[in-house]
């Protein structure tokens, strides 16, 4: 039950949009992931080309799925199993990759796909999670572990783990891969017309949505689609080239968007992996440098006393600090 | 973030199953058995006390582990049991007087059953089944009185009171409230000069130049305040002696929080003597 036993040396990642990406990045794959914040059609079509969703959710141990759609144990595509609990974001990604047609990838990520051809998805789940540079691959975006605290073996402050679920279309209907099921999950078909496999999708998830009580699922949805950036500049300076100014603009206010989105992910990615210790000790000699640890401190203290009355007042448990 | 604390602890050793049989034989190592709350887990520590080390570190989802009484044992001899595995753990209770082991036991179960248990200290005692766990139980009164925080911080101080001849003091501030937005945006404005010194500290792979904005930034951001309540932590363990001298503290500042920031401040006086900067 202890917790670092059965991780396998997989840390326990975040599960934002920049993570994954930075991720997809690392495997040299020209996808990002983003929020869905809505399973309307505009928001889908503004995503195009989109290859997957996601859905996220956390995991409510007391109540069971109720299955829609049957088991595909013959299913040709990629699945595998989730054997790491902490794996479970990249394994939920790789199960999304393996079954996207001609995806351009780095050699580490095509040479894995490659060698699990034909495996069961259990074999499959086990090669993956030994995967060294995957592994590591996984592990740069969480906070250096036990690097500045060696031994203690202190429980570390993330988030609570969440379940991933991947839908995609394959051979005509739509899949769901859940690491954690048997064998991938067969729901309809689609027509290729209009929004395609997506209105199954939609269909089926919010099917599922709608099986908990309302308020009782901690739910989110994300996107595998192509990266827009490549494109939307390719395009700007063709307009440009073509002195069409009033669609340059246009697109300028898109591009500069999606640029913000991505530096404020390389900001987050960047404090992510950084050991702070360095910092925090640093601030603190700055304040006593200028005379406010005293004050600080004092401060401090009457504030924890008061927390610590709020709480007993409300009966024994402490607030969030 | 979610609620950390220790929630009660008792003077206990261990006791190991010997090979092939079904006899348990205690080991005399002095110990103590913790329960702890960690982001929203309840985690049953077991530590040396003779070393301060935490040797045992086990998580418990709710109703998954009992803590009962070994009858075949002579002693106070105790088993915890999981229903999702064939784990065993056994314990012995250190304390000289058994007058207090139902207590502690009884609470002990109340918190493996739901993490928001309220304790109850006292004679008459017993474990509450509680109907909810999202958010802390408001089922019937507790006979006897509570442990408050200050209470449980005695208690812990006494059980760690050993090597390195300092019982670390109860912490009664977290790092948090000393590096909030607000003391950083006034020390920054009344210290412009000093906000260079900060940049070494920065992460090296930043996507913009380092700036106070920057700093304010990081500082605000959940992935800092996550990292200052992990230090915190680390800190009050009182075992961080080894990493503190790579900050350039002596030993004694990892014994806590208190002596940490003791040590800071002269760290400080010191470099600000060497910078020939003005006292405030």
């Amino acid at each position: 039950m202890s917790g670092e036993d059965d991780t396998n040396g997989w840390q326990l990642t975040e599960s934002d949009p920049g993570v994954f990406s930075e991720l997809l990045k690392t495997l040299g794959v020209p996808l990002i992931v983003d929020d869905l914040y809505s399973l309307d059609s505009e928001s889908l079509a503004s995503l195009q080309p989109l290859h997957a969703l996601i859905f996220l959710f956390k995991w409510v141990s007391t109540s069971s799925d109720s299955m829609s759609g049957n088991y595909d144990p013959e299913f040709p595509g990629f699945f595998a199993h989730q054997v790491v609990n902490n794996a479970c974001a990249t394994i939920a990604v790789i199960n999304a990759l393996g079954n996207i047609p001609s995806l351009k990838s780095g050699p580490q990520l095509a040479q894995l796909m490659e060698f699990t051809n034909n495996m069961d998805p259990q074999t499959r789940g086990l090669v993956v999670t030994s995967s060294d540079w995957l592994r590591e691959a996984h592990n740069s975006l969480s906070p250096p572990s036990a690097i500045s605290l060696d031994g203690l073996e202190l429980p570390r402050q993330t988030e609570d783990a969440y379940h991933f679920v991947v839908y995609l279309p394959s051979m005509g209907f739509v899949y769901e891969l859940d690491g954690l099921k048997p064998h991938a999950v067969r729901h309809g078909s689609y027509n290729e017309t209009g929004e395609g496999w997506l209105s199954r999708a939609r269909e089926v998830i919010e099917n599922r949505i709608a099986t908990y009580p309302p308020g009782a699922l901690d739910f989110s949805l994300l996107a595998l689609r192509d990266d827009p950036l490549p494109l939307l500049q390719a395009e700007l300076a063709k307009l440009q080239t073509a002195g069409k100014q009033a669609e340059a603009a246009e697109l300028v206010v898109k591009l500069e968007s999606e640029t913000s989105k991505r530096n404020r992910w390389n900001f987050e990615n960047s404090i992510r992996r950084h050991n702070h210790v360095g910092l925090v000790h640093a601030l603190l000699v700055t304040l006593a440098k200028a005379g406010r640890l005293e004050p600080a401190k004092e401060n401090a203290k009457s504030v924890m006393k008061e927390r610590i009355a709020r709480a007993k007042s409300k009966g024994g448990a402490m607030d969030e600090s | 973030m979610a609620e950390s604390g220790t929630l009660l602890a008792f003077k206990a050793g261990r006791a190991f199953r010997r090979e092939g049989t079904n006899f348990v034989d205690p080991s005399p190592t002095k110990g103590a058995i913790l329960l702890r709350k960690e982001d929203d887990l309840l985690h049953l520590v077991w530590k040396n006390r003779a070393t301060d080390e935490v040797e045992e570190d086990l998580i418990l989802f709710p109703s998954d582990a009992t803590f009962s009484k070994v009858s075949q044992a002579s002693g106070r001899v105790y088993v915890l049991k999981f229903s999702s595995s064939d784990q065993r753990h056994f314990f012995w209770m250190q304390d000289a007087s058994s007058a207090r082991d139902e207590e502690f036991v009884n609470n002990v179960n109340g918190f493996l059953i739901d993490p928001d248990h309220e304790a109850s200290w006292g004679p008459s005692s017993q474990p509450e089944a509680s109907t909810s766990t999202a958010g802390a139980s408001s089922s019937s009164a507790p006979s006897g009185f509570q442990a408050s925080p200050e209470q449980l911080a005695q208690l812990q101080q006494l059980l760690s009171s050993a090597v390195g001849g300092g019982a670390s003091a109860p912490s009664e501030l977290s790092l948090n409230d000393i590096l909030t937005p607000a003391n950083m945006t006034a020390l920054f404005t009344s210290h412009p000069d000093l906000i260079p010194t900060l940049f070494p500290h920065l992460p090296p792979d930043l996507p913009m130049p380092p700036s106070s904005e920057v700093l304010q930034r990081i500082i605000s951001s959940p992935q800092f305040r996550s990292a200052v309540s992990n230090f915190d932590q680390a800190l009050r363990t009182g075992l961080l002696g080894g990493l503190v001298r790579q900050l350039g503290l002596p030993e004694e500042a990892g014994t806590g929080i208190e002596p940490f920031l003791r040590a800071v401040q002269r760290q400080a006086d010191q470099e600000r003597g060497e910078d020939g900067m003005d006292t405030d």
